[in-house]
């Protein structure tokens, strides 16, 4: 019953969204605003259809309902609750699903809102947003429905379960920020396409959509960022990024959405680059559904493994459709996207942006070409091939490095025009202080020249953004407000640029920890009696012998015990550790560190021991990984502000949107 | 180089300013795309591993062995060992064929000084990187053994190959 209702949920979805789609279309062709409406109402109706379906799927989940295919394929009779609730995106059909509830969770909100301004978008707005919605359910309702019976006469009496690995709170989530992230960018993506078809094509759209892509891009961003923390947390191996398509799947998007969240500024400031900005969100939107693709087809090798389902194909249909589509329109468009303005000067604010645009599309290009090369080199020489991190790693390295000498210098630069004096007098004591820095690194014992550069990128850069900080709160300063007050007023009043800036020190936080783990990571394993003692670094590690111990359920946890010294002086006791659940078999290394702001001290259990007195212990000496971390809070913080409502800016939106003379309407 | 903006200019002169900018930036933005072609070609230059299934690998095996291969499989359980030779020497091998219901050939995988992966059992789908020799034994590169992460919970058919490639050829 709950499963008939479940499907039955899904398919009224569907064919609202098909209502949707055609009775917009219809409504604006007749110029009957009340078919318009209609069609809105329909978007509206689709969330709580899905949302019906989605708590339905939990609820026999958590009723271990194992008549239900996916039910028995992704729970289990021991499964804790809270699991049970995200099993929902699990598996492919569920994830599906969910995907599903999140986009029209996000398609309700966007239509939802208020269209004064807006009527011309909106019935091209609910179309596209439609198609969108079209596909996706009609993949739900017709290739991956979730709530297939088993196909078998005896229903069994337990479920698959789900596999240890992915019991970190950071996998749970990981998951459903990056959806929310992929769907997300569908709406800018709508309502561009709304603004090319209806021919309204000013700033509105952007304008429109402006806090949607933050958010977008602000999930997608956590996504990546928890991901990494869960591979360095269980995977064991001592990293976080491994350049695997399917973690690149989700990189590709975020660095097309990030190269269009540059570019929007120089169609606000300067009316340019409106051609560029629809074919960003077009590339981001193509991307979306293409990581997708990658993620779920299994059409490139990965360490990721996922059930082969028949989705690819319609995947990839889906995205030839939407590309063609879109590039119909932006093609039709193209006079009325011709820029006005042009660039004036090769060191101005816009000019900064567009070399942003480049680089950034430039990292985009080599990770997506190196992703596909097992495609690309099977087409052009018959043989597939296969890229691996060191290549990535050589080929970007450069890239990211102009990319972050840029993030420092750009916001010295002005609109319209610059000089080449005028930002050298700014960058020159930035560095001067970068030099310094790097020369008590040489006398430290830094020679690494690969690091060198890199630190000294990253410190001038710091500098030069830090700065924009000091020089703002001073000017306010000057007004009379004190210190603190100026420095939050400073923010307040201008959310977008200084939440950019410290996206940016996050980003260079970041920086500083990619540089310390991928260029001084040290490693060693040896196999230790009670007593033995392994150096690394400045430290060393005495083993103290391993314990056996029963843990819940099914657990068998196996624990090592060692003392850790740091120059000779005893800093803290680690445990690491194997549990081994029995019914299944499956082991679960898990590690354990001493931290600290310098580095990680990464002990685990190389292999399960077999003696209390013996085991074989990794060790991984992680230089400056936290910053890696840290610099994620400081990005997210900085997003946050960059997307926190503003009320004045608001209205200010909504009172240029009205003084904004009607623009072409073709009525296309 | 001085100030580069200019002001008070008139339609002509304005018009010239424009064109020869966006030569400028042709010439340019074809410097820079040279500049990152060059970049992934000398990354790529002896650096990209050929993607084999276990069958591949012996039909081709003269003309593969000493190359970087990256070669998938299913695990056979039962192959799996893992020798602590000295306290600093570790070797773990296990086997890997094309379709774990109906194994042809097995590729007899080592592994040096790797710690014990969590997911390396019985039916895992086993990622590797390294080189092949004639004797069919492949030598894994350092860190070049992955075990497919189980980032959904299904579980794969595994009567097939884990990359879905086609091994009946």
């Amino acid at each position: 019953m709950i499963a008939d209702l479940g499907y039955f949920s899904i398919l009224m979805a569907f064919v609202t969204a098909v209502y949707a789609a055609i009775t917009s279309w219809y409504g604006h062709k007749k110029e009957n605003w009340r078919w318009v409406e209609s069609a809105r109402n329909a978007t509206l109706i689709v969330f709580p259809l899905v949302l019906l379906a989605s708590a339905l799927l939990i609820t026999s989940i958590v009723r271990n309902d194992f008549s239900i295919d996916y039910v028995w394929r992704v729970s289990s009779i021991e499964m804790p609750t809270y699991l049970k609730f995200t099993a929902l995106w699990g598996g492919q059909a569920g994830s599906l699903l969910f995907w599903n509830l999140l986009l029209s969770i996000f398609t309700a909100a966007a239509m939802a809102r208020k269209w004064d301004e807006q009527h011309d978008l909106m019935p091209y707005a609910i179309m596209v947003g439609s198609f969108t919605q079209i596909f996706f359910l009609a993949l739900t309702a017709f290739v991956e429905n979730p709530f297939t019976r088993i196909d078998s006469v005896i229903i069994p009496v337990d479920g698959n379960g789900l596999n240890p690995l992915l019991r970190h709170p950071g996998m749970i989530i990981h998951p459903p920020m990056l959806y929310l992230g992929f769907t997300g960018f569908t709406i800018p993506y709508t309502f561009a396409m709304a603004a090319l078809i209806s021919g309204k094509v000013d700033d509105t759209w952007i304008r429109t959509t402006r806090r949607w892509t933050l958010v977008a891009w602000l999930f997608l961003s956590l996504g990546l960022i928890l991901g990494g923390r869960w591979a360095y947390d269980v995977l064991g191996w001592g990293g976080y990024w491994g350049w695997d398509p399917v973690e690149n799947a989700s990189l590709i998007p975020w660095l097309a959405g990030t190269a269009f969240l540059h570019s929007v500024m120089i169609q606000e400031k300067r009316d340019m680059f409106k051609m560029w900005n629809m074919f960003l969100i077009i590339l981001t939107y193509s991307l979306v559904i293409y990581g997708t693709f990658i993620v779920r087809s299994g059409v490139i090798s990965s360490v990721h493994s996922f059930a082969q389902s028949a989705v690819g194909p319609l995947f990839f249909g889906f995205i030839a459709i939407m590309f063609i589509f879109s590039a119909y329109w932006l093609n039709r468009r193209r006079a009325d996207l011709a820029s006005k303005n042009s660039l004036q000067s090769f060191l101005s604010r816009e000019a900064a942006f567009l070399y942003n645009n480049f680089l950034i599309l430039a990292i985009l290009a080599v990770v997506f070409l190196f992703t596909n090369y097992p495609i690309i080199s099977e087409l052009f020489t018959g043989e597939r091939g296969f890229v691996g991190p060191p290549v990535y790693e050589q080929a970007l390295g450069p890239l990211f490095a102009v990319l972050v000498l840029l993030m420092g210098v750009a916001p010295l630069t002005m609109w319209f025009r610059g000089s080449v004096q005028r930002l050298g007098k700014a960058m020159l004591w930035p560095a001067v202080l970068a030099t310094v820095a790097i020369v008590v690194m040489i006398v430290l014992g830094i020679h690494l020249w690969a690091a060198l550069v890199g630190f000294w990128v990253v410190i001038f850069s710091m500098v030069l953004t830090i700065l924009e900080f000091v020089k703002g709160t001073h000017a306010r300063m000057k007004r009379g407000e004190n210190v603190f007050v100026a420095f939050s007023n400073l923010m307040a009043r201008n959310r977008r640029r200084y939440g950019g800036y410290w996206i940016h020190i996050g980003v260079l936080i970041m920086a500083v920890g990619v540089i310390g783990v991928e260029l001084f990571q040290e490693e060693t394993q040896q196999q230790l009696q009670v007593g033995d003692t392994i150096s690394l670094g400045r430290y060393e590690m005495q083993f103290l012998g391993v314990e056996q111990r029963p843990g819940a359920d099914d657990l068998i946890i196996t624990e090592a015990t060692v003392d850790v010294y740091e120059n000779g002086r005893f800093v803290k006791t680690l445990t690491p550790r194997r549990e081994i659940y029995t019914r299944t078999g499956q082991p679960m290394t898990i590690p354990n560190a001493r931290s600290t702001i310098l580095e990680d001290f990464y002990v685990l259990l190389a292999e399960q021991p077999t003696s209390p007195d013996s085991a074989i212990i990794r060790v991984f000496l992680n230089p400056l990984i936290n910053w890696v971390w840290a610099g994620g809070f400081v990005f997210i913080f900085g997003t946050l502000i960059a997307a926190w409502p503003d009320a004045v800016e608001d209205k200010i939106t909504a009172v240029q949107a009205r003084r904004r003379p009607a623009v072409v309407t073709t009525g296309d | 180089m001085a100030d580069v903006s200019w002001t008070n200019e008139n339609e002509g002169a304005l018009l010239e300013r424009k064109s020869s900018n966006r030569l400028k930036f042709v010439i340019g933005g074809i410097i820079m795309i040279a500049a990152i072609a060059f970049l992934m070609i000398n990354a790529m230059s002896g650096n990209t591993q050929l993607y084999k299934t276990v069958d591949e690998f012996y039909a081709e095996q003269p003309r593969l062995v000493g190359r970087d291969l990256r070669v998938s499989g299913w695990v056979l359980g039962d192959s799996i060992q893992y020798t602590q030779i000295d306290a600093t020497t570790s070797r773990l091998e296990f086997d890997i064929v094309d379709n774990y219901e109906n194994p042809g050939q097995r590729l007899h995988v080592v592994a040096m000084n790797e710690p014990m992966p969590d997911l390396l059992q019985d039916k895992a789908q086993a990622l590797i990187e390294g080189q092949g020799n004639a004797e069919g034994v492949f030598m894994v590169n350092t860190g070049g053994l992955m075990l497919k992460c189980p980032t959904r919970y299904e579980e794969m058919d595994p009567s097939g190959h884990p990359d879905g490639v086609s091994v009946d050829g």
